[in-house]
């Protein structure tokens, strides 16, 4: 079995709507977050998840990683059931969402990490090795004394990385990691993440509105849209596929955003 | 004790986030005794107006203040991430993040916050129990000792459970913090004197609802020599139970919501 096995994977959330006049009870709704959604990744690989706001990405994200339970499917993680034992998978994974912070405000970063490694039971010569390794290839050495809240975004999404990253995790989903940086940081942010995969082993997923991200990192892209699966395979067949301007090469196009829009149109999206 | 080591960790690293700003927490401590010692004011002048309520005198009813008060503020304490920061961390979704680490969800709760100003208030207390005990001629023994710490201890635990009211309800998407906190806060004024001046609809909701009297008042009237109900001393040793059980119960309570958590969108 692949390393992430997704079968059939249903999630639908019931919205209730403002009540309207006359009407007795609140109408619900039903969404339906994502639809028969199935897919299998291999360890190792760095794959990207897009599609339009709301597609269903970070619910996927959120059921691979146990915080939500699906109605129906099967979800096998490491041959492991996500949310039948929480504590237990989620020691194997890291998250990192691009809007949300995990470290400590008011502190230095040293102390979070010192923090998140007894969190983790991380045994401290394994913790001290590790922190090395990511200080350098993050280019944090100068910043572990500085409180968070004293950083610029770009440094501090590199801390961020650096505290979801202590564990070792076999798997690591990143959600929009590149939002709101500057090129220079984007740049080291993605040269980390490829040597992170490339030299350590670990799966990532990558959820992004950037396209760059996707082209500069990932060999496949999976697309997501009202909740169903549209596509998953090569990002150069999906860019030939869905070109208005018929370019060839996926370096060559002029704005790979236009493509992705034109296709999220054809889809119907 | 791995999870002991930890949440001395954190609080360690609280006090010094929160000590980075320390003339502001300085001055919160200071406005935290004012408060405090203003309550206590009102206390004194009511019992000096009235003298006596059923068989309380003035001593024991500063002492049935000053138990109250320790116990609660030392709650409010050590609870602080569940109280302060809680609901919050489910509305704006954070609570995804205690989620992705391997550690029970109310340990990290209670690892996120502290209230380090509320010793002001628990001197109050102080205060006023050695006030009751003085005034009371207290005769000391070490089973008193013993009863009192812990009556304080299982107070402790019952309003924790208390608080966890209003974290089961966010769960759950419902804003009813005045609800929750008619059994908390409400709880808190009302029992600072003891339960048998209520009438019973009160009585009852305090002794079985939030035992309250069970807790505090049954172990607090042998202490003064005043039984209530004229119950032995042995009851005093066990009726503080009843706060444990209170919070066993909102702990699986709280279990149970968590499954139903949806978490926000990001």
């Amino acid at each position: 079995m692949s390393y992430i096995f997704v079968d059939h994977l249903c999630k639908s959330f019931v919205v209730r709507k403002k009540r309207e006049k006359g009407v007795l009870l609140r109408e619900k709704e039903t969404v339906h977050a994502l639809q028969d959604v199935s897919f299998e990744i291999e360890r190792g690989e760095l794959v990207g998840y897009i599609g339009p706001n709301g597609a269903g990405k970070s619910t996927t994200v959120k059921i691979l990683s146990g915080i939500l339970v699906p109605d129906s499917g099967t979800v096998r993680v490491g041959g492991r059931t996500p949310w039948e034992n929480r504590k237990e998978h989620v020691s194997h994974i890291g998250v990192v969402f691009g809007q949300r912070t995990q470290l400590w405000w008011d502190v230095p970063l040293l102390d979070s990490y010192s923090l998140l490694k007894d969190i983790y039971r991380v045994p401290e010569e394994k913790y001290r090795k590790r922190l090395d390794e990511l200080t350098e290839a993050l280019q944090l050495g100068d910043l572990l004394r500085t409180p968070l809240r004293l950083l610029s975004l770009g440094q501090r999404m590199r801390a961020e990385l650096c505290g979801s990253l202590l564990h070792s995790p076999e798997l690591l989903y990143l959600d929009e990691p590149t939002i709101g940086l500057d090129a220079v940081s984007k740049l080291a942010l993605r040269d980390f993440l490829r040597w992170e995969n490339a030299e350590k082993g670990t799966t990532i997923l990558l959820t992004t509105h950037d396209m760059e991200d996707i082209v500069a990192l990932c060999s496949r892209v999976m697309v997501l849209g009202h909740g169903s699966k549209l596509y998953d395979g090569g990002l150069q067949e999906l860019l030939t596929q869905y070109d208005t301007t018929k370019t060839v090469q996926v370096e060559e196009h002029q704005n790979i955003d236009q493509v992705i829009a034109s296709m999220y149109k054809n889809l119907g999206l | 004790m791995n999870t002991l080591r930890l949440y001395c960790r954190s609080m360690a690293m609280l006090i010094k986030s929160q000590l980075q700003y320390p003339l502001s927490f300085l001055m919160q401590t200071l406005a935290q005794l004012v408060m405090e010692g203003g309550e206590l004011l009102a206390v004194i002048l009511l019992i000096d107006r009235f003298d006596r309520v059923n068989q309380w005198g003035p001593g024991d009813l500063y002492f049935f203040f000053g138990l109250m008060s320790v116990s609660f503020y030392l709650t409010e304490i050590f609870g602080r991430g569940l109280t302060g920061n809680f609901p919050s961390m489910v509305r704006n979704g954070q609570l995804d993040t205690l989620m992705l680490r391997p550690r029970g969800i109310l340990t990290q709760v209670l690892c996120s916050g502290a209230d380090p100003r509320r010793i002001a208030c628990i001197a109050v207390g102080t205060v006023s129990l050695i006030m009751g005990s003085r005034i009371s001629a207290i005769a000391w023994s070490p089973l008193k000792v013993l009863m009192m710490a812990e009556s304080i201890f299982f107070s402790f635990w019952l309003i924790l459970g208390l608080f966890m009211v209003e974290a089961i309800l966010t769960i759950h998407s419902v804003k009813s913090i005045e609800l929750a906190n008619t059994l908390t806060y409400g709880g808190r004024s009302a029992c600072e004197y003891p339960s048998d001046i209520y009438p019973r609809p009160l009585r009852i909701l305090f002794t079985v609802v939030a035992p309250f009297a069970l807790v505090m008042h049954v172990p607090a009237s042998i202490i003064l020599d005043k039984p209530l109900f004229g119950w032995p001393v042995w009851t005093g040793f066990v009726t503080p139970l009843a706060g444990l059980v209170l919070f066993f119960i909102m702990y699986m309570l709280f279990r149970k919501a968590l499954k139903f958590y949806r978490s926000t969108g990001s």
